[in-house]
């Protein structure tokens, strides 16, 4: 207990976990919505400079790995150890989050009209639970967090939410949960696995990955957290709660969900589900990688026929994590790092159309494109955001998009097997799809002439709204003219864990469940080796 | 065997708690009528004899055999006489206001909990079957009244009747098969029925329709699928803040006894397997039958009265593999209930006003923002029930699937899995009617209650702090049964 007080008060990650739930005490007794609509923003900042300074600390290509010290026991009986760390791997979805927390609070300043004191609660809990998820290193913790996310998102949906409110949020309670719910049995079995073989029980993410399992325990697990990842994803055919739960969501909630909810997901099967069951992973690549393709291409045809902005923004989103998934189960470093980058960047373009549909949407009520039409004309800030952003979105090379898809696709096309380069051959359909659904959208809003008399008087975008959409923007030109710094610091850790989990797949198969000698976390799931001083430095 | 049946002074400490409350329930029977202004203070004197009880098994019990072996008292049984004491204090706080709204305050409210508490944690500690059934009709009774305390309205006489009917029937079972063990096996201890079963003694029809007999008995106080009918009726009528203690500490002792009458059966090589297999059955049907049933209820009392069914079923999974470690997620679990369930009946207690209607879960809508303090617990009792992290309510889930995990029972965990997200749904719905609606009955104002309200509070505070901090708890109850040898 007084070393995590230590950690808490510390420039360190533990403190960049829990800030934001420790922020919710003072929260409780600020009734009045401005007030409590400052404070979250004010602690949104606070927050994003912890993280930023966190990472800026250690910037640097290979990104070390961060641990807060040693792992300390948290439920000693049964080896539940409070452990966390960051590495190349986590640091951009980390930073990804901290960057949305202040952004999301004034992107609902205005759309939030009831309750921001409990927005604000939820918002900061939920924030507490994706950095934790994002940071632990201890399965059992790693599901806490999981879940942990779940009641404020299911609030946020619930309560602030549109028309289908309470249906759109129980449905995506539902089936998060009974994936999740898979998760845990599947921790179980693994906990109870390392305790037969080594004697103590432990849920620590290093000691679960000497675990070999032969092959059908492998497919039955990999299974379970494969359905519990890919809802969170969510991949067809398991992505019916996602539509709902966006067009219902409040703005802000919007884009936390697009914007790294979803990225849990494929994190999940890139920090644990691939590492823990190579050879399951290995045997049901094609499976998964199909299904990654019927996303890609079925969520473009979906977005095509959408007369609602939301929802085709939604169902595009199913496309592109299909093609972060393809990318993570091409089991190539470029096509890895493509999917890293691309998590990101489906961050920072959704999140920024989600805001901008919020925006239009605050303005006159609807979503539809068959109220809008020759925005451009009335409002020329918010066509340029919506064109800059679309066009990211869309993969236009110069942007963030084009490099995460670029990298995917080559990456998988240059594997050895026939059927993967196919399916990244049909998968470039689904950028063309892209640019068909989203130029769609962009040229019946703002295109073409005004045909609704309202329409002419809409404001233009305030300079509250520019602010917000302005970093996402920048940071899309960024990425999308030099990726290089946004990919070298996650490179080595991507292809240290390339390595041990291409080592992993050609072991000999076992019959029973056998034992690997201990190697250090860095060497086999988790990227590099701390260089001493700077790292020791941060922990300070 | 000692042919004395002299009583030691070491005897007399090892039932010191049931002492002490039954002089306290006789005490405040007498200050009722001898010293009626003292009304007021009965709740803090009776919260001094639950406190006191506890204090007394926490230290003076010795631990070991008493009374020739009819009691045996551990480490395992002093934590279960905490939870049922536990249980008693939140009851008894939550009792104040309610009593004083409706007229009822008075002595034997008191006496008869503190009774019946002092029944339970006797039988816990019985290792004689025919001590088992005095204290469990100590309990009972007290409970038969208890539950149509409510003497004006109608449905607490339905209520009591009810459960008067079924228990006396029950009790009945019980007696049956405590004869029928007794004639085969020779003996109503129950290490020497053990043995004698071992031996192979006696006719093994007889001796599996005895434990049968009893299995039911103390499935019926559990409230386990086939035996809960008379749950959601009893606890739809009865005073809501005895429910706080009818839904949790007689099945606290209860199970305590069945784990023992299990154990014992399964010293029969012929019949040690038939018993995991009927234990596993009823947790299936308790855990599915349980949660559906829940689903479709209107009234928040009924809703809890087949939660506490589905939860028993949970509870009973470490039971189907028994061991020693079956009781550390036993008394986890029993504790966490014990929290969650006391502190939902609490808050129900001080949201609903009228106890002749129904309690409809409709009515609470939009309450979330007009008692934000209530609601939050209530809220946190929900989640808990339903398992979510980071309650203790999910630990204590956690801890019975790990069970069943580890002692290859993977499938029974998967319908445990499958009955919890059943019960999410419906949990949810609570939390959904608090926050997501609009108000469609405004409440009805009326004078603080603050011992409720730091009944549901101490629960749900103790609820989401034990859950994100549960190292202590769990360490102690890990090493209390390592200690047991």
């Amino acid at each position: 207990m007084d070393t995590f007080l230590q950690l808490l008060a510390g420039n360190t990650l533990t403190r960049l976990i829990f800030f934001p739930a420790l922020a919710c005490l003072p929260l409780l007794f600020i009734r009045r919505d401005g007030a409590a609509r400052a404070y979250a923003l004010l602690v949104g900042l606070i927050e994003a400079a912890f993280g930023i300074g966190l990472v800026w600390a250690n910037w640097g290509s290979p990104f070390p790995l961060l641990r807060d010290g040693a792992p300390l026991p948290w439920i000693p009986s049964w080896g539940i150890q409070y452990s966390v760390g960051m590495d190349g791997i986590s640091m951009p979805l980390v930073l990804l989050s901290v960057i949305l927390l202040p952004i999301v609070v004034i992107g609902s300043w205005e759309g939030i009209h009831k309750n921001w004191q409990g927005f604000a609660l939820s918002l900061l809990l939920l924030t507490t639970g994706i950095l934790g998820a994002l940071l632990a290193l201890d399965l059992f913790l790693f599901y806490i967090f999981w879940e942990v996310m779940l009641i404020p998102m299911y609030l946020i949906i619930g309560i602030w939410g549109g028309q289908r409110r309470v249906y759109a949020a129980v449905k995506f309670f539902l089936f998060t949960m009974a994936g999740s719910l898979l998760m845990l049995l599947a921790i179980l079995w693994l906990a109870w696995t390392y305790k037969e073989m080594a004697g103590a029980w432990s849920f620590a993410f290093a000691d679960l990955l000497r675990l070999q399992l032969p092959a059908s325990e492998q497919a039955w697990l990999f299974g379970a957290f494969a359905i519990a990842f890919a809802i969170k994803v969510p991949m067809f055919p398991l992505h019916t709660w996602l539509p709902d739960a966006h067009v219902e969501a409040p703005t802000g909630g919007s884009v936390i969900l697009a914007g790294i909810l979803l990225k849990l997901g494929t994190y999940g099967f890139l920090r644990f589900a691939l590492p823990l069951f190579p050879q399951a992973s290995q045997r049901y690549a094609p499976l998964m990688a199909g299904l990654a393709l019927v996303g890609i291409l079925y969520g473009a045809l979906v977005a095509w026929v959408q007369a609602d902005m939301k929802k085709l923004v939604a169902y595009s989103s199913i496309a592109h994590l299909g093609f972060v998934m393809l990318g993570l189960f091409a089991f190539d470093l470029m096509a890895w790092q493509g999917a890293l980058l691309q998590m990101v960047n489906h961050g920072l373009s959704t999140g920024a159309l989600f805001l901008i549909v919020g925006m239009i949407y605050e303005r006159r009520h609807t979503k539809e494109f068959a109220q809008f039409g020759g925005l451009a004309k009335v409002m020329p800030w918010f066509a340029f955001f919506l064109v800059f952003s679309t066009l990211s979105s869309v993969g236009l090379p110069g942007l963030n998009g084009f490099v995460g898809e670029f990298l995917i696709l080559a990456g998988t096309f240059t594997s050895k097997s026939i059927a993967l380069r196919g399916v990244a051959a049909t998968a470039t359909f689904g950028v063309v799809l892209a640019a068909v659904y989203l130029l769609k959208m962009v040229a019946a809003t703002i295109w073409g002439p005004i045909k609704h008399e309202e329409n002419r008087s809409l404001k233009d975008l305030s300079w509250r709204e520019k602010l917000l959409l302005a970093p996402l923007c920048l940071l899309m030109l960024w990425i999308g003219v030099a990726p290089e710094p946004f990919l070298a610091p996650s490179r080595p850790a991507l292809a240290a864990v390339l390595t041990s989990y291409q080592a992993r797949v050609t072991e000999i198969p076992v019959n029973t469940v056998a034992l690997r000698p201990e190697a250090p976390l860095s060497e086999v799931a988790l990227g590099v080796q701390p260089p001493g001083p700077v790292a020791a430095e941060a922990r300070q | 065997m000692s042919p004395s049946y002299a009583v030691s002074t070491a005897d007399l400490w090892s039932i010191a708690p049931e002492i002490w409350l039954a002089g306290a329930g006789a005490l405040l029977l007498l200050l009722d009528a001898f010293l009626p202004a003292l009304k007021r203070a009965f709740t803090p004197l009776s919260l001094v004899a639950t406190l006191g009880a506890g204090w007394l098994a926490w230290t003076s019990v010795p631990t070991g055999p008493s009374f020739h072996g009819t009691l045996d008292a551990n480490a395992i049984t002093c934590a279960l006489t905490l939870i049922v004491l536990l249980a008693a204090s939140l009851a008894l706080l939550a009792s104040d206001g309610y009593l004083r709204r409706e007229g009822l305050l008075s002595g034997e409210y008191h006496a008869l909990l503190l009774w019946s508490s002092a029944g339970m944690t006797l039988m816990l500690r019985a290792n004689e079957l025919l001590t088992v059934f005095i204290a469990l009709e100590l309990l009972s009774i007290c409970l038969y009244a208890l539950a149509g305390y409510h003497r004006r309205i109608a449905v607490a006489a339905e209520a009591a009747i009810k459960y008067f009917l079924m228990g006396a029937f029950v009790s009945a079972f019980v007696l049956l098969g405590i004869a029928l063990l007794y004639g085969e096996t020779g003996s109503s201890r129950i290490p020497e029925i053990a043995r004698a079963l071992a031996e192979g003694k006696g006719s093994l029809a007889l001796e599996a329709l005895g434990v049968v007999l009893l299995i039911a008995g103390f499935g019926f106080k559990m409230s386990l699928v086939p035996f809960h009918a008379w749950s959601p009726d009893t606890y739809q009528g009865a005073p809501t803040p005895f429910v706080a203690f009818l839904s949790v500490a007689p099945k606290a002792a209860s199970v305590a006894v069945l784990i023992k009458i299990v154990a014992a059966a399964s010293a029969s090589a012929p019949l040690a397997p038939k018993w995991s297999t009927v234990v596993s059955l009823l947790a299936v049907l308790s855990m599915l039958g349980g949660n559906l049933l829940a689903l479709v209820q209107r009234d928040l009392k009924r809703m809890l009265a087949y939660s506490g069914v589905a939860h028993m079923g949970y509870l009973l999974i470490p039971l189907a593999s028994l061991n020693r470690d079956s009781w550390v997620s036993v008394l986890v679990y029993l504790f966490a209930y014990a929290l969650m369930n006391a502190g939902a009946f609490a808050v129900a207690t001080l949201l609903f006003d009228k106890p002749g209607e129904q309690h409809l879960i409709s009515d609470l809508s939009g309450w979330g923002y007009r008692f934000p303090v209530k609601s939050a617990c209530l809220a946190i009792c929900m989640l808990s029930l339903g398992g979510i992290p980071p309650t203790l309510g999910f630990l204590g889930k956690y801890l019975v699937f790990l069970h069943a995990v580890e002692n290859h029972q993977i499938w029974l965990a998967a319908v445990g899995v499958l009955a919890s997200l059943v019960g999410v749904f419906y949990y949810l719905r609570v939390v959904y009617v608090l926050y997501m609606k609009d108000e469609v009955k405004a409440p009805v104002a009326k004078a603080g209650d603050f011992l409720g309200n730091l009944s549901a509070g101490l629960a749900a505070l103790l609820t989401l702090v034990l859950g994100l901090w549960p190292g202590p708890v769990l360490g102690w109850v890990a090493d209390a049964v390592a200690r047991l040898g």
